[in-house]
């Protein structure tokens, strides 16, 4: 279905990185601090799925692929079965 | 600026939060039915909400010059429990009639089961043949994206739903577009850590424009904000957006898309 508004204008990057710069150093510390955590804490979680969902997150914002957060998000989602409502029997 | 919640538990918040949301704009606000924290054991315990959204929060909001409305039906996580859920739904016309109540809602999955299906069917049906709108509750987390569509596929394949009475909330950026592109509304919700902060509100209102798009706090019992539609506004205006733009979203949308029940009242003139 069209929008019958248009979209915003888009913004200045030199300026959007400007402002957010600070706010993106802190997120990326905390993620690094808590992969030191886990580094100093006993045990390992290397095989763990949500340890192997963070690092394939990770990947994604590293790529040159646009659409980062939506990608992210479809990493952290159960898959959809089309057949579903055949396999629950509601028809 | 005025603004208006459109999803936004009030039971679970104090007088003094009424006052608050007046303070910051909040002119108006909507109210669906939700989990308590518990399951709840009887219909009774639902005929007391229901009075409580129909007749009490609406006296608590008058108080600051808010106006509160509602929607009714029993949740997704409660409606596991087919039999009480049929019941409850027996029930809800009673309040129909209530001069607040603009629709069912918010009806949804939580964990995607067959019973959950089932019950969300039952309440479109309803909705449907009272001639009433339809709010939409969508999963968190990782079951957010399998719900969302197991929901689309529901709502577009019962040709009486009209898709612009419907308000699909939480949507996210993995979800947004879908929504959009089959005709319905869609409400972002600004909760702390589970669904979407005003800065990614508002890449999403950047990337898909305003059309049929809102906002909402979905303040409740848990860790919410309910003044995080300032928030978003705030977060606009840093980003340079035109006043007409933030209005359309936090106050233009909702109005449109509540005026469509009868029971939606004329807001006074806005600042």
């Amino acid at each position: 279905m069209m929008s019958n508004d248009p979209k915003p204008a888009a913004r200045d990057a030199q300026k959007i990185l400007t402002e957010e710069f600070f706010i993106a150093r802190s997120k990326i510390l905390d993620l690094a601090a808590t992969l030191d955590r886990l580094d100093r804490a006993n045990g390992s979680v290397d095989q763990l799925q949500q340890r192997k969902l963070l690092q394939q997150g990770m990947e994604i914002l590293l790529d040159d692929q646009p659409d980062k957060a939506k990608r992210v998000q479809l990493l952290m989602s159960r898959p959809y079965d089309p057949d579903w409502r055949k396999n629950y029997g509601l028809h | 600026m005025d603004y208006i919640d459109p999803h936004i538990h009030m039971v679970s918040r104090t007088t003094d939060d009424y006052e608050t949301l007046a303070r910051m704009g909040c002119v108006a606000m909507s109210e669906p039915a939700f989990w308590a924290g518990f399951d709840r054991g009887s219909v009774e315990s639902f005929r007391d909400y229901f009075r409580q959204l129909t007749q009490f929060e609406p006296k608590r909001a008058a108080q600051f010059g808010i106006q509160h409305y509602t929607w009714l039906c029993i949740n997704a996580k409660e409606a596991e429990n087919v039999s009480l859920s049929r019941e409850i739904i027996a029930m809800i016309p009673e309040f129909l009639s209530e001069s607040n109540v603009l629709g069912i809602g918010e009806i949804g999955l939580n964990k995607n089961t067959k019973n959950e299906s089932t019950i969300f069917l039952e309440h479109v049906d309803l909705a449907v043949r009272y001639g009433q709108q339809i709010l939409i509750h969508t999963p968190h987390l990782e079951d957010k994206f399998q719900g969302t569509k197991m929901i689309l596929d529901m709502l577009v394949s019962d040709s009486r739903v009209d898709r612009s009475r419907v308000l699909v909330d939480h949507v996210e950026e993995h979800t947004i577009q879908e929504v959009l592109d089959r005709g319905f509304w869609a409400g972002m919700t600004l909760y702390p850590v589970t669904k979407c902060t005003p800065a990614r509100a508002a890449d999403m209102i950047e990337k898909y424009g305003t059309e049929r798009l809102m906002a909402n706090s979905a303040g409740d019992w848990g860790p919410s904000k309910p003044t995080a539609i300032p928030d978003l506004i705030m977060e606009l205006k840093r980003r340079g957006h035109s006043r007409d733009l933030i209005r359309r979203v936090v106050y233009e949308n909702p109005c449109k898309f509540f005026s469509q029940s009868k029971n939606f009242k004329a807001l006074p003139a806005s600042s």
